[in-house]
């Protein structure tokens, strides 16, 4: 079974490189190749998902294969070794499948581009990155799967490199996530001084003999980590603009696999949180605060995916929250199902654009819902999930996540959360009614040749609508004791008996029932006053109410809500801050140390070389060329020597 | 009537005075080799050097080495030169200046050498006969073709080499129109 | 004096010094050759004149002057060979107009 494991991401690497080398040569053809090797590895990759979760030829505590010594240098060794357990089965599901799924929609959407190869390069060299990162047994090697995602998402959000806003995104995104990334750097370095190993298991075995004070530093500066990879506040300004990429890499990468990386670095070092409650508390802080930020935001976007990836933002912060008040289960039962739904629905809105010409502007849709029934539906239950309405996959993670907060005494934050939830449904019912429902805005240029995708996009939105709906019933059901937990409860159990609070046991009638229907209430309200200013049509539940944009419009006009209107939608002015910040003040000291850099140190260097190269001019009149000068040269140095040599022998 | 080892009237011995005007050959020919503008010149005041260069050889009672000395030198390198000159002198060459730029520094050097060897020569003292002994020739023969034979060898392929590396050096560049004909 | 090695020696250092200053003086290339040709007789005459004054040199002395005599003809045909070369080239003989080595 452990030999299975390093065909995992061997198989995406070994895709990514004949694509790279053969794509220009064949470029209608190698993307079988690369959905090939993706499909094998995830085939692969499901045998040993069911031998972690069920405990064949893998025991409970997760079992590694050592490939080979990485950096054997003297007193510093890194091995490249993987290693899996429940946490990396629930991960593999996550990104193996989703990852298949997107790349078969790929075909379809980028069967006009030709650089369709090189997608698939990219894509293939992700889906290896991202399986490194989620196996890897060592902080170095999570490091360089870290590193190498992000590599991808810069490839990717600029892959149409000629359009300007979709290379400068792409330099946002790297940037931004360079500042997190040096965070997680320095805490591997941090962990090393200190424990003198990057493997995972030693460090957690041993993190308890660290003192105090680093465990602290260790845990922020790995946080660090997380929070650029992850977009949280106050690194989340780049998830927005990296939508500029093509919209499978936004439902693959910013969506459903490299923006849980952070979620799944935290949940992977538990023994090092749960060994820091004051670090906890931030983790949770950051995480809600993010969630409400975000949701705030998403409500006057008004373009398609942005809508999208400040919601993403704000599952993102629940999962943090969720991890922050040490409800790890939920926080990965959350982050699997918010993979399914949202991945879902950033196709959803890819197939959306693809129909509608590359139109991204929700202003200028409408009445989509009959002309794109495949689409439709899948969205309708997308949002549906996402908004946590009952049976569906994002009700009962959300619950679980609210639940954790507030029987682990964070009441704050399950507060915010329980805000956020209306807010969730609300935007989405209000993208719903915008895009699928009410009258028909669209440029009538566009209306003719709007069209269903074809089989090849739709087919992957039925296969990631079935666990959208399921996957909550299946592993989440009964809360507390579902399949889920058993799965994961040998990753948390430790840490949770050793530092986490207890929690009550679940009860249907006591106080989870309470909040689980409180939740539903407010959702429910959310939606109806969604569809009351939105508009709503499905005739097969008799539901129907026309949008309102009057009053939208004096909703927004009005004091006290106006200003918070105009501050949702220039995004709480955090690009203007940055810009000020960073930008600004940076470019001006910047330019100083570029001044000292040009005066004083290019001024040293290009004195040196100046003195060398006049010397050189001086004396490379020496050198005629003539070959008689040479001789006479020669004639004296022979003069010189037997003159010597004759006077010393004469005295 | 024999004539004496000297001149008459005077002590000045015959060989002496053959060796003088031998000496004055040669370096006065030597002389012009290095200073006449015309090239041919030079090359017929270097025969005249090699030729008192033989007598000199013949002085030192080494006939062999003297008849080599015609053969080779004069028979041989010297119309190598001649026919050098030829194939390679441009008309307006003559007219430039003979001697580069550092014809001075050149005729320092030259006078500098001579003293210092000069100096060497009169600084030591000789493990020398009082007069040159002839040599037989028969047994440079027999030295030649016995003990150093496998020298003479040598040079003779050296000799071989040379002529081929000459002609590789000095031919035409094939000619491709030639090569259209064939 | 003609019974004198050094008279020899010294007229041999002469005829060295001649063609050293041709060789460093002269412009065209073949006066460089026949320079070199008046140096090496200069070091023949030498190797002759020990040879006729040490009884000890005698035969050896005239067959490595034999030699000498063969190997400056070898030398004289390649350094001819080389001028021709050079001059199909550079359609001069005149040496200091070579000056490719120079940068």
């Amino acid at each position: 079974m452990t030999l299975l494991i390093p065909l995992i991401p061997l198989l995406p690497l070994i895709g990514f490189v004949l694509t790279g080398l053969f794509g220009r040569a064949f470029p209608n053809e190698i993307h079988r190749v690369a959905v090939g090797s993706v499909v094998i590895s995830w085939l692969i990759a499901m045998v040993v998902v069911v031998g972690a979760l069920a405990h064949i030829g893998i025991d409970a505590s997760g079992a590694g294969v050592k490939l080979w010594t990485w950096i054997p240098a003297l007193g510093f060794t890194a091995d490249f070794g993987l290693f899996v357990d429940p946490l990396t089965a629930c991960l593999l599901i996550v990104v193996t499948t989703i990852g298949m799924l997107v790349h078969f929609y790929s075909i379809g959407y980028m069967a006009h581009d030709r650089g369709r190869w090189r997608f698939f390069a990219y894509l293939n060299l992700f889906m290896f990155s991202m399986l490194l990162l989620v196996l890897a047994n060592d902080f170095l090697l999570v490091f360089a799967g870290w590193e190498l995602v992000g590599l991808c998402s810069y490839l990717l959000i600029g892959f149409w490199y000629k359009r300007p806003v979709a290379a400068t995104a792409a330099k946002k995104a790297f940037l931004v996530n360079r500042v997190g990334d040096m965070g997680f750097a320095l805490g591997i370095m941090a962990i090393w001084t200190q424990l003198g190993t990057l493997n995972m298991q030693e460090v957690f075995a041993r993190f308890s003999s660290v003192p105090g004070e680093w465990q602290v530093a260790i845990a922020l500066l790995i946080f660090c980590g997380a929070v650029g990879k992850s977009a949280q506040f106050p690194l989340h300004v780049w998830l927005p603009d990296a939508m500029e990429g093509p919209t499978p890499v936004s439902a693959l990468i910013h969506a459903a696999t490299m923006v849980n990386a952070g979620v799944y670095l935290i949940a992977r070092c538990n023994p090092i949180f749960g060994a820091v409650p004051g670090v906890m508390v931030v983790v949770a802080a950051i995480g809600i605060f993010t969630a409400i930020l975000a949701a705030s935001i998403a409500f006057t976007q008004t373009d398609i995916k942005r809508v999208l990836a400040y919601s993403t933002l704000s599952q993102l912060g629940y999962m943090f929250a969720s991890l922050g008040v040490g409800a790890w289960t939920a926080a990965i039962f959350h982050l699997m199902s918010h993979g399914f739904f949202k991945g879902l629905l950033f196709l959803d809105s890819g197939s959306v654009i693809h129909g509608m010409s590359d139109e991204q502007d929700m202003r200028k849709m409408g009445g989509l819902a009959k002309k794109m029934p495949t689409t439709y539906w899948t969205m309708l239950v997308g949002a549906v999930a996402i908004s946590g309405v009952p049976p569906l996959a994002g009700f009962f993670s959300k619950d679980e996540v609210l639940a954790g907060a507030f029987k682990d005494g964070f009441l704050w934050v399950w507060a915010v959360g329980f805000l956020v939830a209306g807010m969730t449904a609300f935007y989405m019912f209000r993208l719903m009614g915008m895009t699928f429902w009410g009258p028909s805005h669209v440029d009538p240029e566009v209306e003719h040749h709007i069209h269903e995708s074809p089989p090849s996009m739709t087919r992957p939105l039925i296969l990631l609508a079935i666990p959208s709906i399921f996957l909550g019933m299946l592993i989440g059901f009964p809360p507390d004791s579902g399949l889920i937990h058993q799965w994961l409860a040998p990753v948390f159990e430790a840490t949770i008996a050793a530092h986490g609070p207890s929690e009550a046991a679940y009860s249907l009638f006591g106080i989870d029932g309470a909040l689980m229907i409180a939740t539903t209430a407010l959702v429910a309200v959310a939606i109806v006053v969604a569809w009351r200013l939105f508009g709503v049509s499905i005739p097969s539940l008799n539901l129907h109410a026309e949008p309102r944009p009057d009053r939208v419009r004096e909703l927004a006009e009005r004091p006290g809500l106006a200003e918070l209107y105009t501050g949702s939608s220039h995004k709480w002015w955090f690009d203007d801050i940055n810009d000020f910040l960073f930008v600004r003040w940076g470019s001006r000291l910047a330019a100083a140390v570029w001044w000292f850099d040009r005066v004083v140190v290019d001024g040293t260097v290009n004195g040196v070389g100046a003195v060398t190269v006049e010397a050189g001019t001086l004396l490379r009149r020496v050198q005629t060329g003539r070959v008689q000068n040479y001789a006479l040269g020669i004639a004296i140095g022979l003069i010189a020597m037997a003159a010597g040599y004759l006077f010393i022998s004469v005295r | 009537m024999p004539v004496g080892d000297s001149i008459p009237f005077t002590s000045i011995r015959w060989e002496d005075l053959l060796f003088l005007g031998l000496s004055a050959m040669l370096l006065g020919s030597a002389i012009l080799v290095v200073t006449l503008r015309d090239i041919i010149r030079c090359g017929i005041a270097l025969m005249a050097s090699f030729a008192a260069l033989a007598g000199i050889y013949l002085l030192l009672g080494n006939p062999i080495v003297a008849a080599t000395q015609v053969l080779v030198y004069i028979g041989a390198i010297s119309v190598l030169i001649l026919f050098a000159v030829m194939l390679t002198q441009t008309k307006n060459a003559p007219g430039r200046l003979v001697f580069q730029t550092q014809a001075w520094a050149a005729a320092v050097a030259a006078v500098v050498v001579a003293v210092i060897i000069i100096a060497a020569i009169l600084a030591t003292t000789w493990p020398a006969t009082i007069e040159p002994v002839a040599t037989a020739t028969s047994k440079v023969g027999q030295l030649l073709f016995h003990d150093y034979v496998l020298p003479f060898e040598v040079v003779s392929v050296m000799l071989t080499m040379a002529v081929v590396g000459a002609v590789y050096l000095a031919r035409r560049e094939p000619d491709t129109r030639e090569e259209d004909q064939l | 004096m003609s019974h004198s090695l050094d008279a020899y020696l010294i007229l041999s250092a002469l005829l060295f010094a001649i063609g050293t200053f041709g060789f460093l003086a002269r412009r065209n290339a073949i006066s460089m050759l026949m320079s070199i040709e008046l140096m090496i007789n200069a070091v023949n005459l030498t190797i002759v004149a020990f040879g006729a004054f040490v009884a000890r040199l005698q035969l050896h002395a005239a067959v490595i002057a034999l030699l000498v005599i063969a190997v400056a003809a070898a030398e004289a045909t390649v350094g001819l060979g080389i001028i021709m070369a050079i001059f199909r080239n550079r359609k001069t003989p005149l040496v200091d107009e070579y000056d490719s080595m120079r940068q």
